[in-house]
């Protein structure tokens, strides 16, 4: 039977984050579990484990994806202790085309929390690096691998999937950024304890500002979290004088009215001579009255304007993630294509890297009397070695070429190439700097 | 083709070209073709700049001896300050509006340019005659590019307040506090060179007629959008009005600058000879 991939795991759509967190295996216990599941999985070839918050995943290679999947399962329970029965719903696994499509999609952030997050890309690089180091990644998975970063590249640049801010409080500091050219030289004030008001005063208080005030209903509330985010604490019967300094407020007092209104604020913004102000109400009932808005240089967002923007968000990711499914069916065809050995074209490719390679080095050790040659000579020398190298290549690469395309015995017959010649160990060192170079997840 | 063709067509192309590709770039919310437009008004400049040298070598001074000649001029500084303001601050966003004011400034200029030999009156051959012109034409042209960062302001200004600035056609635009900014020194440059200009004109005027003021039309229409652009920066300085009052008042006296210089130089030219310089 053709050896192909295979897919085994949990995710944050199947299972809770309680289960998830049971199956977890910690960065550190990952190239050791795939010794073991190597060692206790005989139909397991090649594998690599993913995890990560939100997806516990066995990616593998096997001729009998059945029975592999049944060992990998049996494998977790065993290794985490964790009873067959509490996940044998909630697991998921495919064969062949759909794993592959599952590894391609996963590492596209398509099955993401978060479609178009930017971490996951890092952290399927992490396992492929574990993999290898356990020994567990043939050429098959070296392969998917690659070809799931090339994809994520693809998508990452052909599409907007990591555009937009996707969160309540990134929308505010994204609003904060296109009224505010900087945050540097601005005031923020932070009123009530609400969870949302908080975490935004934190984004933007890291983002650097100028001073951040703080007050609430308890003021040792209000003390402490000053203390520790290097603000200062203004007392809650006291705080209206402080307004005029504020240039971003985020209100979360619990009040059932309006705890600001347009008439008190008329005169705030004259005293602070029209300079823009942001305010950001997440309080419910409303911490502002929605007049504000109205005033000059005074942009008023209440929790309902930024859930709204953030849907827009979303919006624009899943239709860009339209697109970014299509490039993952593109690239899948070409993954099978190589799979079922009708494609050498990688495989030509390691092989001539490494034949060249293996010259250069050659080439390399005898330089020091090569450049006492004359010119001629040295050049003699250079066709002589190209010769012998393009004979060999010939040879091996027209073996290859020629076999009666009965699939695997072609990609079997190349791989044994690949292995004689120290191919794959070459590729490996070549295909992680590329890899490297591509590290382009900077979004956000 | 006449000398005076060579190189102000494809100028104006390019202007044309260049605006209509901002236009789009503003319309389609995207900035794919924001590069092209920045190229292209680049050339438009260089072209521009060609057609003036050869006629500032023809005439034996900067080529301003009419309305026409002095519109292009006037054209050309707004699309370099205009060109460098998109390069250094990165503010693609006024190319949708500075694009289209010049292609249609020179282009109404090269409609009522003539052709062949442009004489200019003895009576404005000078020294301060460059100074003057160059000093009043940069000043309007700060102004131009003021009105554009202010129109600016007021779209992105109404997307904050109507809550529709999340999307990509927001993302790495300039924000409302530098649109602000920009315009405030812009309005602050262009009132500095305006008034240099009056103070060079009536001392030129003082050394050839005898007397700063005459009260010529333009002259007062000048002093009255002095006085304008002085109280738009006094109201900044003193009470604090900026943003979105700001950016609409630039437009307000914007606007009543190019009708009195329209206004002045079409229907009352005097011995400004028909220029607005």
């Amino acid at each position: 039977m053709d050896q192909t991939l295979f897919i085994v795991g949990i995710n944050h759509r199947s299972a809770a984050v309680g289960l998830r967190e049971r199956l977890a295996f910690a960065e550190d216990e990952i190239a050791a579990a795939l010794g073991r599941l190597r060692d206790s999985s005989p139909a397991v070839l090649e594998a690599a484990l993913i995890s990560t918050c939100n997806r516990v995943e066995v990616v593998g290679v096997a001729s009998d994806t059945v029975r592999a999947a049944d060992e990998t399962l049996t494998f977790l329970a065993a290794d985490r202790k964790v009873a067959h029965t509490a996940f044998a719903d909630v697991i998921y696994s495919s064969a062949g085309r759909d794993a592959a499509r599952h590894l391609f999609r996963v590492g596209a952030s398509l099955d993401s929390m978060v479609v178009g997050e930017p971490q996951i890309l890092g952290q399927l690089k992490t396992a492929y690096a574990q993999a290898a180091e356990a020994g567990t990644v043939g050429p098959i998975l070296h392969r998917a691998f690659h070809k799931a970063f090339s994809v994520a590249k693809h998508v990452r640049k052909g599409t907007l999937i990591g555009h937009g801010a996707v969160s309540v409080s990134s929308v505010a500091v994204a609003l904060a950024g296109q009224i505010f050219d900087t945050l540097k030289d601005k005031t923020v004030m932070l009123m009530g304890a609400g969870k949302m008001a908080e975490l935004t005063a934190r984004q933007l208080n890291a983002l650097g500002i100028e001073s951040l005030l703080i007050t609430s209903r308890t003021f040792d509330h209000a003390v402490a979290l000053a203390r520790e985010l290097g603000g200062t604490a203004v007392p809650y019967d006291n705080y209206k004088p402080y307004l005029k300094m504020v240039d971003v407020l985020i209100g979360s007092f619990a009040s059932t009215k309006p705890v600001l209104g347009p008439e008190e604020f008329e005169s705030v913004i004259r005293e602070r001579r029209y300079r823009p102000m942001f305010l950001i109400d997440m309080g419910v009932p409303r911490n502002f009255d929605e007049r504000l808005n109205a005033l000059q240089n005074v942009y008023l967002y209440d929790i309902d304007d930024l859930g709204a923007l953030v849907k827009r968000s979303l919006g624009d990711r899943e239709r860009e993630a339209g697109k970014a499914e299509q490039i993952v069916e593109l690239e899948l065809e070409s993954f099978l294509r190589w799979l079922a050995g009708l494609d050498l074209t990688p495989t030509i490719k390691d092989i001539r890297y490494s034949v060249e390679r293996l010259r250069d080095v050659e080439m390399g050790r005898h330089r020091g009397w090569l450049a006492q040659l004359e010119p001629a000579v040295r050049d003699r020398v250079e066709l002589l070695t190209h010769g012998l190298t393009n004979k060999l290549l010939h040879r091996i690469l027209s073996g290859l070429k020629h076999r009666d395309n009965k699939t695997l015995d072609a990609a079997f017959a190349a791989e044994v190439a690949r292995r004689l010649l120290g191919a794959e160990l070459d590729a490996h060192v070549h295909d992680l700097d590329d890899a490297d170079d591509d590290d382009d997840t900077g979004i956000e | 083709m006449p000398m005076d063709t060579l190189w102000l067509l494809p100028a104006l192309a390019c202007y044309a070209l260049s605006a209509a590709l901002f236009v789009f770039d503003r319309l389609s919310g995207r900035t794919q073709a924001t590069g092209y437009a920045v190229a292209i008004l680049g050339a438009g400049v260089v072209c521009h700049a060609c057609d003036l040298a050869a006629r500032g070598l023809q005439a034996g001074n900067i080529p301003v001896a009419n309305f026409a000649q002095a519109l292009s001029f006037l054209a050309w500084l707004t699309a370099l300050a205009g060109l460098v303001m998109i390069v250094r601050l990165r503010l693609a966003v006024i190319g949708a509006f500075v694009a289209p004011a010049v292609t249609l400034a020179l282009g109404a200029a090269s409609l009522t340019m003539s052709s062949g030999r442009v004489v200019l009156p003895a009576t404005l051959r000078s020294v301060w005659l460059p100074i003057h012109v160059t000093l009043a034409i940069l000043g309007y042209s700060m102004f131009v590019l003021a009105a554009s960062v202010s129109i600016a302001y007021l779209a992105y200004e109404s997307r904050l307040k109507s809550k529709r600035a999340i999307g990509p056609a927001n993302e790495g635009g300039p924000s409302l506090e530098k649109l602000d900014r920009i315009n405030y020194r812009l309005l602050g440059w262009g009132f500095v060179m305006l008034s240099l200009a009056i103070v060079s004109g009536a001392i030129w005027a003082d050394a050839r007629w005898g007397h700063f003021w005459s009260w010529e039309p333009i002259e007062s229409w000048s002093l009255a959008i002095w006085v304008l652009y002085a109280g738009l920066l006094e109201s900044r300085l003193t009470i604090g009005w900026r943003g979105r009052r700001a950016a609409a008042l630039t437009l307000v006296v914007f606007s009543l600058l190019v009708g009195s210089i329209v206004g002045v130089n079409l229907i009352f030219p005097g011995k400004h000879g028909g220029s607005f310089g």
